[in-house]
């Protein structure tokens, strides 16, 4: 997901009551979509030219499909024409000028989450010197990443620098036919990010979109492509626990991974974005495409991700196990309070034989909203001794919230072996009367209670994230009990 | 985007004038509302896998005979129904006389009677979900009322035999309406049977409406020939304490629809529904099942398995919905697939919606084939591989089929069960 790294949700949320509201400046686009206007966009990006018929295609695609209904949300409906789809980055003028100008409530979260205070200003969208931070950075990880081998840069960067990379790969996973918001971003995307592990490599570091200097403004339609080459390892780590602002409410974003022989990915998400007020107004609507491919024999491919923000969310992250004895992982958390809308969960589509794969998905619903997990589980005939474990475990709390399951199965090879479980239940009374009578308070029980119900997943995150995680839900339980 | 087929109008022109005035009425209202009715194709959810089984020919419309050959019901003991193609054949029927229930065929209700039928006809099915079936409601020509008054006991069951003549393609539309009241008890037995071999549709709806503690058992067998494709719509509504059982033991055809819906309305309500389903050759079945929770207090069990052999094909959707206000319900979900060949496909959706924070839900799905481990435990002990798949696979099922609380349904059930497992298993 976007990270633009820039003021907070608080501090917004009066513009959001208004609906959409876009400053229009200088180099902005007017509103509206059109083959001029990704003509323009390609332009201004110096791409060149079968990236921007790659563009165009996508768009004419997109033009004849429909957007789709089936989703467990409801929201208005969207105006793509009304969306203005490249903006510049914010002048510095523009930004608060020292950390004094920020909302204290959002100060006060940063504090919750323990995040260092320099980072804070970069967060709050405080006007950082930006020579600061490339200079740290590039001494902390360009140097050894290169000696590695690995790129890692931005999409923009790579059409540029890389093209025969790109276009190998770019759409191979999620062809811009896909799905509608897929297809919207293939003719629109804005920037992201773009990471090459070579033959035998195991990346040295974790790689964040966080750390890259180039993260900012990634905007609306992010698009990420890695592709992990024989033998190699990559852990990819994407968004932050911290709130962020940001001024678009619709993100539609594409994720594709390549795993090649003996290949590993592991992609781990924390998504905290704005997810409306306690009325339910405002907030992003995220809706993303995010799918790996497994071509070769034993690669892996492992999704993690931690979801509190985000006022809609579509999102299924997806294995194609192709590559015989390939294995796929989704391991997820997903909370959703006030009147925040979850529809997530994730495909595993097995087509080589011997391969293997694991979901595991917690959804904790609480205040008035609703959490649907919504999977898939395919067997191909080639499916060969396949193998699928699903469980799919709802909390619920609070009475006027929604738990939801809808998990598909699909078999056509009679060796393959799938097995589904889901069960629902909620904070329990003794849980609570345990930690009470032990002196801890409800709202610290219920995030211990959660926590708990959530530690398979979270042990899967890299070290520091899932000490973050926790104490994100800890945030954003917050107010939920008593 | 190509606009989706729309249901022939053929199929909405009926021809029998038997019905009283208030039945034609509605008959009539009902097929204006369909006109135009999409047809679901590929991208109807609940029709996702489904869809291209179907196949409905203009010459399917037109009905087939209310008379003639077959009635085949005979062999059934004790009380029965007989429907030929959709209407009822006294002759060949049984019809229960007990104080306190009223059996009788749609034809025969004077208008007072069929007035208040009428505004009682497909209140317990959910319109948008059953789709196909609600056809039966513009095209239907006879139909069997069975009105228990409180605390009357049908002291045996009662057997429905829906059988249909495919001498000449056309289309069957039978239909139950069963009005239990206050702790009354009954149990009724469905079972659908065909001879000849043209192409025809049954489209059959029963419907059961439950008063406070009534009791009501309902079995079904889907047995008809690989020439007729069945769309067939259930629907159950219970009020307070209301208890009601579902068996269905269903064999595969070129289109095989079944929706059973059912909603807990009162407090205390309770369900319990098993389903068997085997399919092979190129044959097809197709389960969607709906538990709505309503009210607070009750529980639902259901346990589906399916079986698919050679290129058939078998399809589960359960769905539990809890509403809102429907706190301490109970739901338990449970399906399990055995794929016999590597030409079947078996899909499966156990789906939960829920609302209400204090309920106990789980669900559980599995598909697999036989375990090698229990059979080659078999076949250590000396018996032959064969029979070694057919007793696992019968064990597969027969826990459900056993409970089925009727012998000579069994012994129905277990004749064409092993018929299956003659046509599935060689000697090796």
């Amino acid at each position: 997901m976007a990270t633009t790294d820039k003021e907070v949700n608080e501090l917004i949320k009066r513009e959001y009551e208004h609906g959409f509201v876009t400053e229009i400046e200088a180099d902005t686009f007017e509103p509206g979509l059109n083959e001029d206007i990704i003509a323009r966009l390609s332009a201004i990006k110096n791409e060149p030219e079968w990236m921007l018929e790659w563009r165009l295609k996508a768009y004419r695609r997109w033009l004849e499909m429909e957007e789709p209904d089936w989703a467990h949300v409801g929201y208005p409906k969207i105006d793509y024409n009304s969306i203005s789809y490249y903006s510049a980055p914010k002048r510095k003028e523009d930004m608060p000028q020292s950390l004094d100008e920020v909302d204290p409530e959002l100060l006060k979260t940063y504090e919750k989450l323990g995040i260092p205070l320099h980072e804070r200003e970069k967060l709050a969208g405080v006007a950082v010197d930006a020579v600061f931070d490339s200079v740290s950075v590039a001494t902390t990880f360009k140097e050894p990443l290169a000696k590695a081998g690995v790129i890692f840069c931005s999409i923009s960067e790579a059409i540029r620098d890389y093209p025969e990379l790109v276009q190998k790969y770019l759409g191979t996973v999620v062809p811009h036919g896909d799905n509608f918001f897929a297809g919207l971003n293939s003719a629109v995307f804005s920037d992201g990010t773009f990471v090459y592990v070579p033959k035998g490599v195991r990346c040295p570091m974790e790689l964040s979109t966080y750390f890259r200097i180039n993260a900012a403004n990634t905007g609306q339609f992010e698009r990420t492509l890695i592709i992990a080459d024989e033998g190699s390892y990559v852990s990819y780590l994407e968004g932050c626990t911290a709130p962020m602002r940001d001024e678009n409410q619709l993100h539609a974003a594409v994720v594709e991974l390549v795993a090649l022989d003996d290949a590993q990915i592991k992609y781990s998400t924390v998504q905290n974005w704005y997810p409306g007020d306690e009325e339910g107004k405002g907030g992003i609507y995220n809706f993303v495409t995010k799918r790996g491919a497994c071509i070769g024999k034993n690669s892996k491919i492992s999704w993690t991700q931690v979801e509190t923000g985000s006022a809609v969310t579509w999102k299924y992250p997806s294995c194609v196990l192709r590559g015989e004895n390939s294995v796929g992982e989704f391991y997820s958390v997903a909370l959703t309070h006030n009147y925040q809308q979850a529809d997530t969960g994730t495909k595993m589509i097995h087509l080589g034989k011997n391969t293997r794969s694991t979901i595991i998905s917690k959804g904790i619903s609480a205040g008035k909203s609703s959490n649907a997990y919504r999977g898939l589980v395919k067997f191909g005939p080639g499916a060969e001794g396949a193998r699928n474990f699903t469980q799919c475990d709802s909390l619920l709390i609070g009475d006027r919230c929604g738990a939801h399951t809808f998990p598909y199965i699909e078999s056509k090879n009679k060796s393959a072996i799938v097995e589904h479980e889901a069960t629902t239940s909620k904070v329990s009374d003794e849980q609570m009367f345990l930690c009470r009578q032990r002196g801890i308070d409800p709202e610290q029980a219920v995030s211990m209670i959660v926590n708990g119900f959530c530690k398979e997943v979270f042990k899967e995150l890299p070290m520091e994230f899932a000490v973050e995680a926790g104490k994100l839900l800890e945030v954003s339980l917050e107010g939920s009990v008593g | 985007m190509k606009p989706a087929p729309t249901l022939s109008t053929a199929f909405l022109e009926s021809a029998g004038q038997s019905l009283p005035k208030p039945l034609l009425d509605l008959r009539k209202q009902r097929g204006t509302a369909l006109v135009d009715m999409p047809l679901p194709t590929r991208k109807t959810e609940n029709w996702k896998y489904s869809s291209k089984y179907l196949k409905l020919t203009e010459d399917m419309a037109s009905p087939l005979p209310s008379q003639g050959q077959g009635m085949t019901g005979q062999d059934v003991p004790g009380y029965r129904i007989v429907f030929l193609n959709g209407v009822i054949q006294p002759e060949a029927s049984e019809f229960p006389q007990a104080a306190g229930i009223q059996v009788t065929s749609f034809r025969d209700l004077d208008d007072e009677e069929a007035e208040a039928l009428a505004g009682q006809l497909d209140s317990t099915l959910d319109d948008k979900a059953v789709q196909l079936a609600r056809l039966n409601a513009a095209r239907f020509e006879d139909g069997l009322l069975i009105r228990l008054k409180p605390d009357a006991v049908l002291d045996q069951p009662l057997f429905v035999i829906h059988e249909v003549t495919a001498d000449a393609s056309g289309s069957a539309f039978p239909r139950i309406f069963v009005d239990a009241g206050r702790h009354s008890q009954a149990t009724l037995v469905e079972e659908y049977r065909s001879s000849g071999s043209e192409p025809v549709m049954v489209n059959t709806v029963a419907e059961f409406n439950l008063a406070d503690g009534a009791n009501i058992t309902n079995v079904r067998l889907t047995m008809e020939g690989d020439n007729v494709q069945h769309i067939g719509a259930t629907g159950v509504r219970q009020q307070r304490n209301a208890r009601f059982e579902s068996h269905t033991v269903g064999f595969g055809g070129p289109l095989r629809r079944h929706d059973l819906q059912v909603r807990l309305e009162g407090e205390g309500g309770e369900c319990k529904l098993n389903g068997v389903v085997v399919t092979q050759g190129k044959q097809h079945f197709d389960n969607h099942t709906t538990i709505e929770h309503v009210a607070a207090h009750c529980n639902s069990e259901e346990t589906y398995r399916n079986i698919a052999a050679d290129q058939s094909h078998a399809v589960f959707n359960g769905r539990i919905h809890i509403h809102q206000d429907a706190q301490n319900s109970n739901a338990d979900m449970n399906n399990k697939n055995l794929l016999l060949s590597n030409g079947a496909e078996i899909d499966t959706k156990p789906e939960l919606e829920i609302y209400a924070d204090d309920v106990k839900c789980a669900h559980g799905a599995t598909i697999g084939q036989l375990d090698e481990v229990s059979l080659f435990y078999l076949v250590s002990r000396g018996i032959a591989r064969r029979e070694a798949n057919v007793l696992l696979t019968m064990a597969f099922i027969n826990e459900l089929v056993e409970q089925i609380p009727l012998e000579t349904v069994r012994e129905t059930a277990h004749t064409r069960l092993n018929q299956f497992f003659d046509q599935t298993f060689q000697e090796v």
